[in-house]
Parts: structure tokens; sequence; C-alpha cells
């Protein structure tokens, strides 16, 4: 195959070329591929679906990461669900966390990316506050006696290995294990094009948790426009930290960031009045 | 069209060669595939039906040097299984090119199609319209219209597909759900005699997607016509072109914009394979001369049941003929390949040839007796 053509959609997709072919492997229904595109760098693609690229990554991960751990501003004990690529667990490290648990359900995938993605890693699954465990996220948050400041859950697409983590029990089970004030962040998907996502989390997620919302950021590899992040925690007001506390808290950490400021932080939850619309319409 | 058995006496000796050759390295059962035959098929087809996208029906020969040589072509695939769908991962095939086509799924199986990435999905009724809610912002759907085949010698409009005054009704329905109706689809039979029941159903499905077009914000624009392109069992030398001439026309008269699909399995794959069995023993009884061979219709010839074949013979021996049977290898009375058939006298050894055996032959064989499959050999291609 010359070129990559996404399958996320039947009425529209996006098409790469594949400048040079790094890896690709079909097992147990996975279809897993890693190339180059002269354009976007390295790619990573699960079944048919664009996952990450060098070129993009950035924004995904930043957003993902430094935004609950700022608007927390004490966070310790972060949890990684998922994130093979090792690029969310990147972003976290550059944080004064005392310790980091990551929970993949596939040492392969982390074997791979080691080998194929190396600078989404960057070197990360060396430093000594990981605690890095290959299980069933699922079955980790269900288990677990932790607790929390950030889980941050790097999924994939609801339809695949990553299923159980956009269902009810599972963001039930993470609430059970945040500590007091902690946050859960979550991916969730292009609600331009699967405004269901949304309003699926919004009703399996908003139980759980006393403030359950959405933040956004266009990952553009990500077609389709914003991508919306869930986002739950019983502390109300980490959603709304005033820009100077976010300012300090920036400047104090030293993170080098390519799309993430503190104003871009605090913009994020403005919702699109689609998707405001959307989950209002939601029944 | 059981009375229709072509059977040929004799073999020109370098053609006796190739097969005797084939023997000599593989072993009987056989199965030899000629890809250069496969080409040739699909070229035909494409060419007599342009702007038309074939997806070579997978089920009728799951394959992989099949589908590998169709994918090299550019063919599209049209699957009806999550089996069908593995074949097609394990030679990298993207599901991009691949649309999914059985009416009646379980959850599972849209989940494994749309992993594979097969985004197309057929119905042709309401309970399986809701199914395929959850997974509405991917998909695109093609409703299955039943037309009866008086024709076609397997009639596929009995078993699925909606009645044409259901369609506004599925149409509106879906449009309720938020799921998107992209067109409709039908199955005018299976190795039909004339194109009459294809011009027909396009016809119809024109005025009905034109009329639907008019009263809906989502226009439908896909039309698949399915297959029943007819394989040349009784070798008489089927011009497609010619056959597919009325098609043309009907499709002429769509408006330019539409997608049209196709769904051929059997006019592609039918000659590009050749069953070659041994006789393994014989026996004189009741003045009738019995063949047993060791292929038969629970193996390599179950099209002659599952399919209502019957695929022309060629013994490459020549000489007197007498009455004869040919057998299968196992211990079932059912499992006779030929009966009353004038043959020369063959000896143990003697190679009997099936020729057309590339569709739906294979891929309906038992596990019978345990017997051994026959092998698919593929032929080197000359290019």
């Amino acid at each position: 195959m010359k070129h990559f053509k996404e399958t996320l959609y039947d009425s529209l997709y996006q098409e790469f070329r594949i400048d040079k072919l790094y890896f690709e492997s079909r097992t147990d229904h996975q279809h897993l591929m890693i190339f180059h595109n002269a354009r976007l760098g390295r790619v990573m693609t699960l079944d048919g679906i664009v996952q990450t690229t060098e070129a993009d990554e950035f924004i995904y991960h930043e957003m993902m990461s430094h935004v609950p751990l700022l608007a927390h501003g004490q966070v310790r004990h972060v949890l990684i669900i998922g994130g093979g690529d090792g690029a969310m667990l990147r972003e976290v490290l550059h944080h004064p966390v005392a310790q980091v648990t990551q929970v993949e359900i596939d040492q392969a995938v982390i074997e791979m990316a080691r080998q194929y993605l190396p600078n989404h890693s960057a070197g990360a699954y060396d430093d000594p506050r990981l605690q890095l465990i290959i299980a069933d996220g699922m079955n980790f948050v269900r288990d677990t006696d932790d607790r929390f400041d950030v889980i941050i859950c790097d999924s994939t697409d609801p339809i695949g290995p990553g299923e159980v983590l956009f269902s009810e029990d599972f963001y039930a089970q993470a609430k059970r294990c945040l500590a007091p004030g902690g946050i859960l962040v979550t991916q969730n998907g292009v609600p331009f094009l699967q405004p269901d996502e949304l309003n699926t989390t919004a009703q399996r997620m908003g139980p759980h948790f006393i403030d359950s919302s959405f933040y956004c950021a266009p990952v553009p590899t990500y077609y389709g426009g914003h991508m919306a992040f869930g986002w739950g925690t019983d502390n109300r007001t980490l959603r709304h930290v005033e820009l100077p506390v976010l300012q300090a808290r920036f400047e104090k950490s030293g993170l080098q960031t390519r799309y993430y400021n503190p104003a871009i932080h605090q913009a994020a939850f403005a919702l699109p009045q689609y998707m405001l619309e959307s989950l209002a319409g939601r029944d | 069209m059981g009375s229709g058995r072509r059977i040929m006496i004799g073999a020109a000796p370098d053609e006796a060669d190739v097969w005797q050759a084939l023997v000599a390295e593989h072993g009987t059962p056989l199965l030899v595939f000629d890809p250069a035959v496969l080409e040739r098929q699909y070229h035909r087809l494409s060419n007599a039906l342009p702007g038309v996208e074939l997806h070579y029906a997978v089920k009728a020969h799951p394959n992989e040097h099949i589908v590998r040589t169709l994918d090299a072509l550019g063919c599209g695939f049209d699957v009806a299984s999550a089996g069908e769908m593995d074949l097609l991962m394990d030679l990298k095939i993207s599901g991009r090119r691949t649309i999914h086509t059985h009416p009646i799924k379980k959850d599972r199986e849209i989940r494994d199609a749309l992993r594979f990435g097969a985004t197309t999905f057929v119905v042709d009724n309401l309970d399986e319209l809701a199914k395929l809610v959850p997974y509405r912002e991917r998909i695109g759907i093609l409703l299955r219209i039943s037309f009866r085949s008086e024709s076609a010698t397997v009639d596929l409009s009995r078993k699925f597909g909606c009645a044409i005054g259901e369609v506004a009704g599925i149409v509106a329905a879906a449009g309720k759900l938020g799921l998107h109706i992209k067109g409709l689809s039908f199955h005018a039979g299976s190795q039909c005699e004339h194109a009459g029941q294809h011009v027909e159903a396009i016809a119809r499905c024109r005025q009905l997607m034109v009329d639907i077009g008019k009263s809906t914000s989502v226009p439908l624009s896909t039309l698949d016509i399915g297959g029943g392109f007819p394989a040349d069992y009784r070798l008489t030398g089927i011009d497609i072109d010619a056959w597919c001439g009325p098609l043309r026309k009907a499709l002429a008269d769509l408006p330019g914009d539409w997608h049209l699909l196709a769904e051929p399995g059997r006019y592609l794959v039918a000659p590009s394979v050749t069953s070659i069995t041994t006789v393994t023993g014989k026996s004189e009884r009741h003045g009738v001369t019995w063949y047993y061979l060791d292929d038969g219709i629970y193996g390599s010839y179950s099209g002659q049941i599952f399919d209502h074949t019957v695929y022309p013979l060629q013994i490459l021996k020549t000489g007197e003929t007498r009455r004869s049977i040919l057998a299968g290898p196992t211990c079932d009375s059912i499992d006779i390949i030929a009966e009353d058939v004038q043959l020369p006298e063959l000896g143990i050894g003697d190679l009997v040839i099936g020729h057309q055996m590339g569709a739906y032959t294979a891929a309906t064989k038992t596990r019978f007796n345990s017997l051994p499959d026959a092998r698919l050999v593929c032929r080197e291609s000359p290019s």
C-alpha cells in the first residue's frame, strides 16, 4: 500500500501518502501501522484510524496533561491509562510529580513505539518515578487501593480495544480511585463528526462527578475540527482557576510548550455553540 | 440446467502434459488456479461495465491467491462475515475498498467490520436498521430490495430484500434514527441467462431513488447492482460484453453523479480454477462401470448440491465409450459427480478434469469422512 486511507467515516476520509513503512502488524483482529509522511513525520494508525503523528501530537498530549495538572496545582500521583506511545508520560514527567503509574494493556505497543516512535516517549520510560503496569485499565481501576490526583485516560476509539474505557462502570471506578479534589480527563473524539460520543460520555460520566464537562483543542490529524476531552472532578473550582494563578504555576513549572499556555487553558473550557446545543439536546 | 453437462473426451498432448505435471508435483485432489484467467475475466467485466466499481464477492471462493490477484488489479471486495474480513486483513487489504453486504448481522460483526474498515452496510428491515444506530456517525447504508427472478438458477430475492413498497418508509425511519441510507442494492439472481432482470431492477431503483431524493434532504446516490454475471458452464463462449449491453444502456440513464457498484463472484473466478481428481478404484455393477475418484460432492464438487451447478468434465484418454458413473470418495451413496455418462475405459490413476470450478466449489466443501481437502495451487502467471 502506498497510501493510507482512513476508514473512520463512510462518506469522507483523509488520505496520507506513505513515504516509508516502518512497521505493520496484524494480530488479534488489530491492524497497526507506523509510517513516515513527508509533512507529518511518523504516523501511527490502528484499525484504519490515525492514532498519533509526530507533527501534531504535542497539541493532544500537552492539553491532556498540563490542563489537569496545572489546574490541580499540587499533583503528586498521576495515573495514565493507555498511552503506550509514551508521549503522555513524557509530558506528565515534566511536572514535579512524585510518581506516575501507567497502565497499558499491551507491552508490545510500548516496545514498538519505543523503537519506531522514539520521539514520543523521548526516554520517559527510563524515569525512576514511573511505575509501569501491563494490565487492563478497567481491571486496574476496579482493584487498586492507590489514590491519584489526576487520572488521564489516553484511550483508543470506542470501537476497539479501548471500548471498556468509555463505559459507565469505568467512570465510576476511576472516580473511586481519585484522591479528594482529583481530576479525571479522557479523550473524547471529534464532536463535529462524532456528537454521539460526546453525548454518551456526558450521560455516563455525569452522574459520578460533581463537575463533569469537556474542554477542547483542535488536533489537525484528528480530522473534523475540535477534539473534546472529558473532565470530571468533585472540585467545581478547578475548571475556573484564575489566569494569574495558572500563569504563576506555568512559569514555576518551567514547561516548554508549543500549544499550551494559560490563556489557552482557560479558553479551552469554552465550548462552541454546536457542542453546547448537542449536550443540551441529549435525552 | 442438469442436462447441460459438457464432457470432453481426450486432450491435446501438451494440455495433458500440463495436468500430468501438476499432479506429479502436487498429487490429487487438486484445484489449479490460473491468475491470468482471473485477470482476463476482471478486465472483460470492468470493460463491459465502465463506471461500475467491482467488488469481488469473497464468498464465491475465499482464497488468498484469488484475493491477492484481484487486489493487485484494484478490485474491491464484498464480504459477508468476520471470517471473510480476516482473510482480507491477513493480506493487509484496507477495508476502504470493502463493503459488508450481509443483510443480517450480530452486533459483534458490525464492530468487527468497522475495525476492519468496512463502512458500508446493507439492511432490508427496520430491526436491522436499529442495530446500526450506535454506529450511525461512521457508516453508509444500502437498502436491499427484493426482485424475484425468473431466469436465474438461484433466486436470491426470496431470503433477503424488502418489497418496493416498503422502501420509502424504511428510508424515512432511517432519517429519524439519524442513519444515512445512501442508496439501494438488489440481487437479480445468480448465473442469470440474460440481463433483463437487472435492467428492470435498475429502472425501478432509479425511479425510487429519484422520487425519494425529491422528498428528503439527503439524496440517495449509490446503486449496487449485485451479481448474477454468468459463468460459462456449458462452454458455449459467453460474450460478457454483449450480455452487459442492455445493462450499460440502463445504467447510462442514471444521473452521472451516482455511484455504481457490482458484486461479481462467479463470473470472475469460475473459469480461473480447474479441478483434477484421480480414479482411485473401479467396479462393474449391473452393466455400468463405476469409477471412484478422490474428490466428490462433499469436496470440490459440492457446488453440484449447494449451487445447483454441473461442471464441464474432461477425460484425457480417448477410446470406445461405455456407460459410466463417476463417484466421489465418501461412503455416502449421494456422493456421485456424474451418472450415466459415456466415457472411455479409465484405469486406476487416470485423471478426471473439472472445468469452470472456481466459484462456490471449495467454498462449500465439507469435512465429511475426514477426507483431505483438494489443495489449491497457483499456476505461474505468464506475465
